[in-house]
């Protein structure tokens, strides 16, 4: 009883998107585990080599939609 | 002369099935609505098939998370029994006083709630075991949603009710829709990523971001930022993250405005709200009154207190569907968050006279985000 083959959709991942400490740019890679909004992590920002990043958001991207 | 025999019986044979046809639908007038039954029937059963399905995807999911901070070899039992728990509300035979039983019945079980999960998974770090008290609540939602689901399923079939079946099928798509989210949800607290009913948390956090201030806790899983904006004295009301907590604002804004005796000019809460089908996710929209969900505790303290000392109530909402408020927050949401920040601080620029004091309290779950 109750059978479905249906398998289950995928689930969205949402983008960390952090702030260098040091030069400012922001860059974003997907959600690690432990991560939260306003954490300081220890990660080489892609810039400037500094250690010391700041987490500034945590969110799914979305497909710019059409004017409809 | 032969073919004209056959033509006979041909006209016969089809006079009496239409003779049959029509014996069946005058003997037997809701023959139809048995043939629509058994299609409905069939078109629920596949539907609760999916969600089983769901519910076993979640279910799994929890209990693979909670054994990473549990070494208990009877987690399946005891999820079990986390997932049937109940909480029976209070009697409304007589309303007087009733939402001061409600709470006290609502707090007693999130505790005990809270506090099973935290014994199954001695492991987890304070922060950790209330994402994953969240996480088993999402799987008792889900089950909830299915074991109901199933009964009136059952007894439609057992009954041969099609008006007990119709009524199912009508709200199978949104149920469907709400069940997908919670699978998601399921996702969003395993890992303590931020969810778009967190909303007004991170717009409250933002708000009071860089600033120097004094911080303390006021009620439980909820914190007070005391600090100076524009002349203004400001005090900020949030959930302590990044654990997965909604906290208590409404007993944190009654004993501020208590310790205020007060004095307060108004009292500002934003939350994520339903939009209606059509709008856009994370429009801001703004109104008077207090912006809050769930049972109605919160809802109606802050509402009493501000009565009682006629204390002005503003509200922002960010509207978004219920399947966003439990999934990893949406891009839109976010950024609405900094666009209602502006609007908080003109509000305060406005309503609230220098020297004054000001009460926003960010409302929603706090998973994902961290303390400022
Ligand atoms: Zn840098």
């Amino acid at each position: 009883m109750f059978q479905s083959r249906q398998g289950l959709g995928k689930v969205p991942r949402p983008l960390t998107f952090l702030l260098c400490l040091n030069c400012k740019t922001e860059n974003s890679r997907p959600f690690k585990d432990g991560d939260y909004v306003f954490k300081e992590v220890e990660e080489k920002c892609p810039k400037c080599g500094e250690q010391r990043m700041v987490i500034t958001g945590i969110y799914v991207r979305e497909e710019r939609q059409q004017a409809r | 002369m032969q073919l004209g025999a056959q033509g006979d019986i041909t006209s016969l044979i089809a006079t009496l099935l239409w003779l049959l046809f029509f014996a069946i639908f005058f003997f037997y007038p809701s023959f139809s609505q048995r043939i629509q039954l058994s299609h409905m029937l069939r078109d629920l059963e596949r539907k609760l098939g999916r969600l089983k399905q769901i519910r076993d995807d979640v279910r799994s999911r929890t209990l693979q998370v909670l054994g990473g901070y549990s070494e208990r070899k009877d987690l399946d039992k005891e999820l079990d029994r986390l997932v049937n728990s109940f909480m029976i509300p209070p009697e409304s035979m007589d309303p007087y006083g009733v939402v001061y039983k409600l709470e006290h019945i609502a707090v007693t079980w999130e505790d005990s709630f809270e506090d099973m999960v935290r014994e199954l998974c001695p492991k987890a770090d304070r922060e950790r075991a209330k994402t994953l008290t969240n996480l088993v609540e999402v799987t008792r939602g889900v089950d909830l949603i299915y074991r109901i689901v199933r009964h009136f399923y059952l007894m439609g079939k057992k009954t041969n009710n099609i008006y007990l079946v119709l009524q199912l099928q009508m709200l199978m798509p949104q149920i469907m829709e709400i069940a997908e989210a919670y699978r998601q949800a399921s996702y969003a607290f395993s890992e303590g990523q931020p969810i778009g009913d967190g909303v007004g948390v991170l717009a409250v956090a933002k708000l009071v971001k860089d600033a120097e201030k004094k911080t303390y806790e006021i009620a439980k899983d909820t914190v007070v930022h005391e600090l100076v904006f524009e002349g203004r004295r400001l005090l900020a009301v949030r959930a302590a993250g990044p654990g997965g907590a909604v906290g208590r604002p409404g007993e944190g804004v009654k004993r501020l405005v208590e310790a205020e005796n007060g004095r307060v000019g108004a009292i500002i809460t934003v939350d994520a709200g339903l939009k209606l089908e059509g709008e856009e996710t994370g429009k801001i929209v703004e109104g008077i009154g207090v912006a809050i969900g769930g049972i109605g505790i919160d809802k109606y303290k802050i509402e009493e207190i501000a009565k009682e000392n006629r204390i002005p109530l503003y509200a922002f909402v960010i509207y978004e569907s219920i399947a966003e408020a439990i999934t990893p927050m949406k891009e839109s949401i976010a950024k609405a968050a900094d666009k209602v920040l502006e609007k908080i601080k003109a509000i305060i620029r406005e309503k609230v006279k220098e020297g004054e004091t000001v009460i926003v309290a960010g409302i929603g779950n706090t998973v994902g985000i961290g303390m400022t």
